[in-house]
């Protein structure tokens, strides 16, 4: 029976981080994929000239080759770094209002501001104030991270818990005020236009959450981290990155094993001790890092009888997050012959986004906002000269597409996305006629390829409940632990790192 | 004392409340265990990965090819849009092989697939379909899958099918389904074949042209005697326009092998058919690779190199893909289309040279990083190779 220091399950963005890790630490690690490539989310699939971005719009946390970002540092230390062309974004997003007024942000705080108060003059004071505060919590949030984790770990004594209980809205009164906001309640608060706090609620798309539910702290968080560390894409897409990351592993010495789930995990003496692959190889190990939901790891891979009851009490507190239905578009034109200027896109056809997000419990998108982005914008290589890309689409939850009848799937995923193209066809003319590939993802489409229940994108719903100091990491198979959107704060930067941070913990825990 | 964590939360603003709203949840959420194989038994009934066939019927269509219906054994045939194919396994002289075949019944039932298989000279897996296999006999598959379809976002409802030889196969599923279906659809049939007689489900398709005004079938035959009343000659641009009169809105569909899908592709560039409006169906391994473009004039399809992968040593023809060689070596290899476009048999390329035919859809990872699809990779030296 083959042994390893760590086993991974799944080869998913934090997965290949957590692996790459502990192999430069010189562990002995394997991952265990059942497609037969690399990445999760991370990857791209080809339909006639066009190979299309299944997931990454913006990559944050990289910063410039001047100020490095932590994403960048990292990859840097996987050597993965000067393998990838790096294309800086010239624009954080830009808002497409009902009634056809478009607001752009530039990737700069003062650029931000300016652009927001020429559009909404009468509220500059709040927009000024409202930066200002964004900056300070995240301040607050860096500083307050730092100090957790310099603490020597388990419960501090009681006189730390005292003085904390005294001290901590005054050490972090910014923390103390909105760690446990939601979006609205944050926005409301500063801005009178609805249009305004649509201009900078945008990022609640890239969790899943409206902005009644999406947690200010994240919002926040990614204002601060696109403006101050650009947003960035690269040549080819997320299955570049996931493409160097095996490599990585492979030259540290990790194995990477493709077409090869895991189909059971070893639990012996309530200790994870094992996993056997599709094939009934069975194969030990000190330590397992699940990349793939805790739903699946505990219900699927561990004997029910061995499920501890604690972990599904516990879990039983976590929704299963959303889906999307998306279009992969290729263009035979370039994107201006139909309008489209920027990469990222957020489209409204009302204001009240909290309403329309409804849709997304439903099967068909006709009010939800769309997302669309134009990868030619970002990389006018992306595709052959004179064609372009675009990805456009909605949430959606899962449960309508689960209870569809099969027979009426293709046809639905099909109206679906005609609903779609007839909604960007008022907002970008021509865009039907200019259609040379089209293929669309539905939220089963999704499970097929990442197997989340509800074919779930971001793991859990991240509402405040859910998210911050609430994310679902503790453990209740001893050596067998988490890394990936499912335990953390779901997208490509976040999931890179957290991966890492696992591993760093785990290598630890390997002598 | 409560914990650091309850402590910090209860000096933030809504702290309470929220972790009231956790323990509420916790209390209202859903177990788990409701959980379990769930994904699975939702995606198997819509994109199955293997399927259990057992052949139900076969029936002589042609002097050199046989209609043959497959049920399931375990009850279930999914979904599928007409066009698509089933990669068929087989064994044969030890041998474990597959082949992808479009299916040509029609979506709208699912009691039974059904393939076309022609023959081929030197083909033998289709030696093996049209002499060996008999009813009952059974075979595991991949479940429906292929792009070759009708998309209602941005193809026309006027559809011009160009088909040659056994090339028939999935625009009969897209006819019997339209047809069936009583579909707002126009379709025009373009059928290329040597003679009459060997043009497959030829009788079935005139008696549905004669039955359904929306569907007109045109056989274009290449070695026609002059008695015939069928058109002569091969589908070329003058061709196309005669049948079709107004090509402007049409969206043209071509299958075939692949010098006649080539041919059509230049009648439609002389008809100024942007790419959008062209449907080109995947083509396997042809039996004469020497004869693609850009195959290396030093090679002459006879030599045979080393292939490594592992700790195994295989020999590998040149005119063989390296798929082919792993197949004929007993390595399992993962496979879907066999034609350079699912990417499932993907593998990296360590050392040596291959000669990659066309129509591989390549991610830009696999190019940077070397990876290639063994499914259209011919080996120009000893080669070395990684899963």
């Amino acid at each position: 029976m083959k042994n390893y220091d760590v086993i991974v399950i799944g080869a998913g963005n934090a997965g290949l981080s957590s692996a790459a890790t502990l192999a430069l630490e010189g562990k002995k690690v394997c991952v265990f994929e059942k497609h037969n490539i690399p990445g999760g989310c991370g990857t791209s699939f080809r339909r006639g000239r066009f190979e299309f971005e299944v997931a990454l719009h913006q990559l944050s946390s990289m910063g410039t080759e001047e100020k490095p970002g932590p994403l960048r540092k990292l990859f840097k230390e996987y050597g993965i770094l000067d393998q990838i062309e790096w294309i800086e974004i010239d624009s954080l997003y830009k808002v497409n209002l009902p009634g056809g007024l478009g607001v752009a942000l530039p990737t700069t705080r003062k650029g931000a501001e300016e652009t927001l108060i020429k559009q909404f003059p009468e509220e500059k004071a709040s927009i000024l104030a409202y930066f200002d505060t964004v900056y300070k919590f995240c301040g607050e949030m860096d500083d307050f991270a730092a100090a957790s984790a310099n603490s020597t770990g388990g419960e501090p004594s009681n006189i730390k818990k005292l003085l904390t209980q005294a001290l901590f809205a005054k050490k972090y009164p910014y923390l103390a005020k909105y760690a446990l906001k939601t979006t609205d309640e944050v926005l409301e608060d500063f801005f009178k236009s609805k249009e305004l706090q649509l201009c900078l609620s945008a990022y609640w798309c890239f969790m899943g959450m409206p902005p009644e539910r999406f947690p200010f702290y994240i919002l926040a968080k990614c204002t601060n981290i696109y403006i101050e560390d650009k947003p960035f894409y690269l040549r080819g897409g997320s299955q570049v990155i996931s493409q160097a990351l095996t490599e990585a592993i492979k030259k540290a010495g990790g194995d990477v094993k493709f077409s090869c789930g895991v189909k059971k995990i070893v639990v012996e003496n309530g200790e994870a001790v094992g996993v056997i692959d599709a094939n009934g190889q069975e194969y030990r190990c000190k330590k397992i890092i699940s990349n793939i939901s805790p739903i699946h790891t505990y219900a699927n891979l561990v004997d029910r009888e061995l499920i501890p009851r604690e972990a599904r009490e516990y879990l039983s507190g976590y929704t299963v997050g959303i889906s999307a239905l998306t279009c992969f578009i290729g263009l035979d034109c370039p994107p201006e012959t139909i309008g489209f200027t920027d990469s990222f896109n957020l489209i409204y056809d009302d204001l009240d986004a909290n309403e329309t997000f409804k849709d997304a419990y439903t099967l068909f998108p006709d009010k939800d906002p769309i997302i669309a982005t134009c990868y030619t914008v970002d990389d006018p290589k992306v595709s052959p000269e004179g064609t372009s890309i675009i990805t456009a689409g909605t949430l959606k939850y899962g449960t309508p597409w689960e209870e569809l009848n099969p027979d009426e799937y293709y046809e639905t995923k099909y109206k679906a996305a005609n609903i779609i193209i007839d909604r960007l066809e008022k907002r970008f003319p021509g865009i039907r006629s200019h259609i040379e590939e089209i293929e669309v993802a539905t939220p089963l489409t999704h499970m097929r390829y990442l197997n989340h229940p509800g074919g779930a994108i971001y793991g859990y719903e991240q509402d405040v409940k859910s998210s911050f100091v609430f994310f679902p990491r503790e453990v209740f198979i001893k050596n067998l632990t988490f890394a990936g959107g499912w335990v953390n704060v779901c997208g490509f930067g976040p999931n890179y790192m957290f991966g890492n941070q696992v591993a760093k913990q785990v290598s630890k825990e390997v002598k | 004392m409560k914990s650091m964590k309850d402590i910090i939360i209860g000096q933030m603003e809504k702290g309470p409340e929220i972790m009231n709203e956790g323990a509420v949840a916790k209390k209202i959420g859903k177990d788990i265990i409701t959980e379990k194989n769930k994904t699975d038994r939702i995606v198997r009934s819509i994109h199955t990965e293997s399927l259990n066939l057992i052949v139900s019927e076969i029936h002589q269509v042609t002097s050199d090819a046989k209609a043959i219906r497959f049920v399931s054994a375990d009850g279930y045939l999914p979904v599928f849009e007409a066009g698509q194919y089933v990669n068929i396994f087989t064994e044969i002289n030890g041998v474990r092989t597959s082949r992808p075949y479009s299916i040509s019944s029609s979506p709208k039932q699912r009691g039974y697939y059904e393939i076309c298989v022609a023959r081929i000279p030197t083909g033998f897996v289709s030696d093996f379909f049209l002499d060996k296999v008999k009813v009952g006999d059974k075979f595991e598959a991949n479940g429906p899958q292929g792009v070759f379809r009708f998309n209602p976002v941005f193809h026309y409802k006027k559809s011009v099918f160009l088909a040659g030889g056994s090339g028939i196969t999935p625009f009969m599923s897209m006819t019997r389904e339209i047809l069936e279906s009583g579909a707002d659809r126009e379709i025009y049939l373009i059928f290329g074949a040597r003679k009459a007689e060997l043009a497959i489900f030829h009788k079935e398709l005139s008696a549905m042209a004669e039955l359904h005004p929306n569907f007109h079938y045109h056989l274009v035959l290449s070695e026609s005697d002059s008695e015939c009343n069928f058109r002569k000659g091969f589908i070329d641009a003058k061709c196309i326009k005669d049948i079709v009169g107004e090509i402007e809105g049409s969206t043209f569909y071509m299958c075939g092998p692949p010098v006649m899908t080539d041919f059509c592709a230049k009648a439609l560039e002389e008809l100024n058919i942007r790419p959008k409006d062209i449907r080109r169906e995947m083509f396997g391994a042809r039996q004469d690779i020497q004869n693609e473009p850009g195959w290396p004039s030093n090679l002459t399809g006879d030599e045979v190199f080393k292939l490594k992968i592992g700790d195994k040593v295989i020999d590998a023809k040149s005119s063989e893909s390296l798929l082919i060689s792993l197949e004929r070596a007993g390595v399992r290899v993962n496979v879907c289309c066999r034609s350079g476009e699912c990417s499932l048999c993907r593998v990296k390329l360590v050392s040596g040279n291959v000669f990659l035919a066309r129509g591989v859809w390549a991610r830009h990872a696999d190019e940077k990083f070397g990876y290639i699809h063994s499914c259209k990779a011919y080996p120009s030296s000893d080669v070395e190779i990684e899963f």
